[in-house]
């Protein structure tokens, strides 16, 4: 031993001995969980575990692929080729993520194996193999929220919902560090913080409930796919947001046998379409709001109007009269927004489109938003047309979350809020909830008062499909023809509807979307009724209490 | 007198017992050493035995931290909505309807609003290991000395 010391070799031996003294690590974060606004977990992490063996531990290649094959369900001959041909690996995985129920009987197996050899004293036939814990995103609820939630991979990313919009902060920092190998130098492993925990402002309750009622309004009224969110209009915090198809988020390998395009994983935010006639919530707006119209301002209908030397007609094709304002909303005449946008002049129409973030990402804290698209004037495709038809919605692509955004400056008061999902972090057990501000004020709180009037009254004169017993809504349908080889086809529409309530208090703001249902082409006899829906579970989940009783609570 | 101071010097200088008072003296020093090595060994195996315990106890908070996050998940698999409605509906329940519904007003009654996850007593993060972990016996004794009121100082000092 002294001779070595003192040997030439001596510091090489003493290199080599600190190359393996110290071994460097990095240990990651567990990654954070997310739960819903009441707590309820909407995805966590689990235990899988990598199966594999220890090469130069084997004894028994035959046995322990047998073994390994019987439990695991694997070839056995493809087990025992990767065993005797390790290709000068010291470990051999075998299996990867196999869940703790299927390695569980397998673990029972080799200890059992063990202890019979060691009553022996022979070596076990299962010596080497080993099983090698990891944590893998698990997501309790399946495919419920799986638009908004997302998925984690096993590359270690987040796609798509909060999953990808919030990846670093779940994930945390990975900590590096040297372990000593020596026990002798032993070392405190770092602390690794946990990836921040997500509390959302979706409500289980209300999603799976929103979700339902949306597959049963494919199902009723012959509808492609749909879309339907329920946002709070006072500070844009969302509270569902249900799409189809939905994928089962611990089964996410399956996304290609759903999904074409990405845009179709969450359509509410990524897919833009022309909204049709919920536009024209807009128009008025603008309308109202620049003195140019007045709820009474008479207009009498002949059935056209020629804007950008092109014809523009009714839905209906039909003159319709002597109006007034609340006539055009409640009839939906193309022939009076046009009107209202012409008489206002495009500078003013296109300024409050911008005030209104049409043709502009809202910023919503999921992945994959759409920025939709406004044509303005200046611009090679912009016709002087546009002014007339973008009025009601034509010409103009927009994704659902835009037109909630949009229209909750109308609710709210004149304020637009910026939709959200995230309503509190939570870290090293501190939390901290998210305030966010409004995102503008495109129109006045009296527009805002006069123009939910106008809507709700127009709703109440038509006995719309849309009211809700009890609490007083306002909204507007949408009938859009869909373009297709760059005609409208007046067979395939867009059906919508948008409204909130309750009217002198809004406390929820829905959107529904329904893509080419075939039972009826008008919104008025689809979204419509899906809104009233929708709206009576939201009250009853939300514990809104209706109107005559909520008003006494505020009344001394 | 004199033969008596002869006979007293001779003895001590005779040649056996000079290299007796050597080997005595080679053997408290071995003595010495060999209570030192096994003084110096008993913390070693000491320190090594707890070095050990400390990497199986990172495991263990490892396995640990799985299982609970096992746990966790399991829970809210149980608790999940499509399950908790099933057993709901196993039970006889069904969801209220309007009109089943009866609102009572409470005076100063506010709906709370959101969760809160948040921890009472945070866990305090000490990321310092006892100097008992990886101090040597060496550095031990020179910290024992070094610092005046430890060890031997600390009995006198008022």
């Amino acid at each position: 031993m002294i001779r070595i010391q003192v040997s030439p070799e001596a510091a090489d031996f003493r290199d080599q001995s600190d190359n393996f003294a110290m071994v460097k690590r990095t240990f990651y974060p567990e990654r954070g969980e997310i739960y819903d606004r009441n707590g309820h977990l909407l995805a966590g992490n689990e235990t899988v575990y990598t199966v594999g063996v220890n090469i130069p531990d084997m004894v028994n290649i035959d046995v322990l692929a047998r073994e390994i094959s019987l439990h695991l369900g694997l070839d056995y001959q493809e087990t025992y080729d990767k065993l005797l041909n390790p290709y000068d690996l010291v470990f051999v995985p075998i299996a990867n993520f196999v869940e703790a129920d299927k390695v569980a009987p397998l673990k029972e197996t080799v200890a059992r194996v063990a202890k019979e050899a060691a009553a022996e004293y022979r070596p076990s036939p299962l010596a080497g193999l080993e099983f090698h814990p990891t944590l893998q995103r698990s997501y309790p609820e399946n495919a419920l929220a799986a638009n908004v939630v997302g998925f984690y991979n096993r590359n270690q990313r987040g796609n798509f919902g909060v999953e990808e919009k919030y990846n670093d902060l779940l994930a945390g920092t990975p900590v590096e560090a040297w372990v000593p190998q020596d026990p002798n130098r032993a070392a405190e492993i770092p602390h690794v913080p946990n990836g921040t925990s997500l509390i959302l402002t979706i409500d289980r309750d209300l999603q799976a409930s929103v979700e339902s009622m949306l597959d049963q309004a494919l199902t009723d009224y012959g509808a492609q796919n749909g879309t339907i969110i329920v946002m709070n209009p006072r500070n844009g915090e969302i509270m569902a947001m249900a799409t189809t198809p939905r994928l089962n988020l611990n089964e996410f390998w399956t996304y290609g046998d759903q999904f074409d395009q990405s845009y179709e994983f969450n359509p509410a935010i990524s897919m833009q379409y022309e909204p049709g006639s919920v536009f024209k919530i807009l128009t008025m707006a603008a309308g109202l709001d620049t003195g140019t119209v007045t709820a009474n301002t008479p207009f009498y209908d002949s059935g056209s109007i020629v804007v950008g030397d092109v014809t523009i007609q009714n839905w209906d094709r039909r003159p319709w009269g002597p109006q007034d304002m609340i006539g055009c909303l409640q009839h939906s005449l193309n022939v009076c927004h046009a009107w209202i946008s012409s008489t206002m002049g495009k500078e003013l129409f296109y300024d409050y489109m911008n005030r209104f973030g049409i043709g502009r990402p809202t910023g919503v804290d999921l992945a994959g938003e759409a920025p939709g698209h406004l044509k303005v004037p200046g611009d090679f495709d912009w016709y002087p047309v546009d002014l007339g038809t973008n009025a009601f919605g034509q010409g103009v692509a927009v994704s659902p979350i835009q037109m909630m955004m949009a229209v909750s400056a109308v609710a709210n008061g004149g304020y637009m809020v910026t939709p959200h999902v995230l309503y509190g972090m939570v870290s090293e057990g501190r939390q901290i909830n998210i305030n966010m501000d409004p995102a503008g004020m495109p129109i006045r709180a009296e527009t805002a008062y006069t123009l939910s009037q106008m809507l709700a009254i127009s709703l109440e004169n038509e006995a719309s499909l849309a009211l809700v017993p009890g609490y007083r809504v306002a909204g507007k349908t949408g009938t859009a023809e869909i373009p297709v080889n760059g005609y409208y086809d007046s067979s395939q529409t867009n059906a919508s509807f948008i409204g909130w309530g309750p009217v002198d208090d809004p406390q929820f703001m829905i959107y529904v979307w329904l893509n080419r249902p075939s039972v009826s082409i008008w919104a008025n006899d689809t979204a419509a009724p899906v809104f009233s829906e929708v709206a009576q579970q939201t009250v009853i989940l939300l514990n809104i209490p209706p109107d005559s009783i909520r008003q006494q609570a505020v009344q001394p | 007198m004199i033969n008596v101071l002869h006979l007293t010097h001779a003895y001590r200088q005779a040649p056996w017992r000079i290299q007796r008072q050597w080997a005595g003296a080679f053997l408290v020093g071995a003595l010495v050493l060999a209570m030192i090595s096994a003084l110096y060994l008993d913390v070693t195996a000491q320190a090594a035995i707890l070095g050990r315990e400390i990497q199986y106890l990172q495991a263990d908070t490892i396995e640990v931290q799985h299982a609970n996050a096992d746990l966790q998940t399991r829970l809210a698999t149980l608790l999940s909505k499509s399950n908790m409605e099933a057993r709901a509906r196993a039970l006889g329940y069904r969801p209220s309807e309007q009109g089943e519904i009866h609102y009572v007003i409470v005076a100063g009654y506010f709906q709370p609003n959101g969760v809160n996850l948040a921890v009472t007593n945070p866990p305090v993060v000490v990321n310092v290991t006892p100097p008992e972990y990886t101090q040597s016996l060496l550095d031990w004794i020179a910290a024992y000395l070094s610092t005046p009121a430890a060890g031997l100082a600390a009995d006198i000092l008022p």
